[in-house]
């Protein structure tokens, strides 16, 4: 399980046998997510803004305990409730709900990523780039899947299914649309 | 959750015997009873130190709190030393108080234990009339040290001057120990020790 770089990375003293060291290993490979306080898997697990991992409750009960002096238990860094991020595993939701427990973890902050930036340099805002764009292609994509009646289509489905039959459906309203378009460029 | 605390000491025990300060016989530490409350701990002088060659027994009492709180711990083997006491063994470090981290263990703790013995800190002393010898007599200070190493901790530096003091007390009826203190606290000066000794 454990790569060969890894074994060289722990190098046990080798008195024990050959299976208590793998075993040893396995349990060295899952200290990384070991709270700092009780030393056991972090349950409800948190990390401070210095890195450092802990249960939420094991952390909360240290912070209760010096109120005056709320630092990292590992590198004294200075803490506080509200600037420890709790850690979402996969399948911590399978987990009783933390909140039930007290105290409740802190929750996550979540900022949504920024927008990018429009291009300042045409004059226009955002919308109206969207706007124009958005007339100016999707009928022509229309028109190119409508009257492609000539290309085989690679997944077409068989004549005679249900799919077929909504296929069938769906491109005879396309084609009713773009002559809807055609006409109204036409008339315009 | 009383039981947290005896869950990380036996943690911490295994992280101790297997640690290389152990292998290196620098460290050490026993249980004391099942529940993970009272151990002993152990550790060697220093190098390059009056502990030399001496190995120092602790009394560890580990509260219910721990590790939100640090565990109690005193030396029992008696110890010359500016942040120990002479009389209780009692330690003045600030990682035992309030610079105590929860995520510390009984290695670390041990450990600086260790570096206390290296690096005295003589301007925050439990023991001023030891403070006050290593201020202002470092020779002193030394040798003192050095023999009461000897006297309790086995340390090898036996020093045959400091050894027939102590003998001329202890024939005039005084209890060695009293004796080691008498002269310790005077610099050696026989007169002035036996002066106090008999006032
Ligand atoms: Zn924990
Ligand atoms: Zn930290």
């Amino acid at each position: 399980m454990a790569s060969s770089a890894n074994e060289d990375v722990k190098g046990s003293t080798g008195d024990e046998g050959h299976n208590s060291e793998t075993k040893d290993e396995e349990k060295k490979d899952d200290s990384i997510f070991e709270c700092n306080i009780c030393l056991d898997t972090a349950r409800d697990a948190v990390v401070s803004l210095c890195g450092h991992l802990f249960c939420w409750p094991c952390l909360h009960q240290w912070l209760e305990t010096r109120p005056n002096r709320q630092v990292c238990p590992v590198c004294k860094a200075a803490i506080s409730k509200e600037k420890v991020v709790p850690l979402y595993g996969r399948g911590s939701t399978k987990q009783e709900d933390p909140r039930e427990k007290v105290p409740p973890r802190p929750a996550g902050q979540r900022t949504e990523p920024e927008p990018g930036t429009s291009f300042p340099g045409f004059g226009f805002g955002d919308n109206s780039f969207h706007m124009s764009f958005g007339i100016g292609a999707f009928p022509f994509g229309f028109f190119t899947s409508t009257f492609n009646f000539g290309d085989p289509r690679p997944a077409a489905a068989a004549h005679g299914t249900h799919q077929h039959m909504e296929e069938q459906f769906l491109s005879k309203i396309f084609l009713w649309l773009a002559i809807l378009f055609l006409t109204w460029l036409l008339m315009a | 959750m009383a039981n947290i605390a005896a869950q990380r000491i036996k943690r911490e025990f295994k992280e101790v015997v297997k640690s290389e300060e152990v292998a290196k016989c620098a460290i050490k530490v026993e249980l004391l009873n099942d529940n993970y409350t009272e151990l002993k701990g152990e550790i060697a002088g220093p190098p390059d130190t009056p502990y030399e060659g001496g190995n120092f027994v602790l009394e560890i009492r580990v509260p219910e709190t721990y590790p939100f709180n640090p565990p109690k711990v005193r030396f029992i083997t008696k110890i010359w030393h500016p942040n120990i006491s002479s009389v209780t063994g009692a330690i003045c470090l600030d990682i035992l108080k309030d610079q105590w981290a929860a995520a510390m263990t009984l290695r670390t703790v041990l450990l600086s234990l260790q570096a206390l013995l290296s690096a005295a800190e003589p301007d925050d002393p439990q023991d001023a009339v030891v403070a006050r010898q290593y201020k202002e007599n470092l020779e002193m200070f030394q040798l003192t040290a050095r023999h009461w190493t000897s006297m309790y901790a086995g340390g090898p530096n036996v020093n045959t001057d400091c050894d027939s003091k102590i003998k001329r007390l202890v024939d005039m009826g005084v209890d060695d120990h009293q004796a080691l203190v008498a002269l310790s606290s005077y610099n050696w000066d026989i007169e002035r020790a036996t002066e106090q000794l008999f006032s």
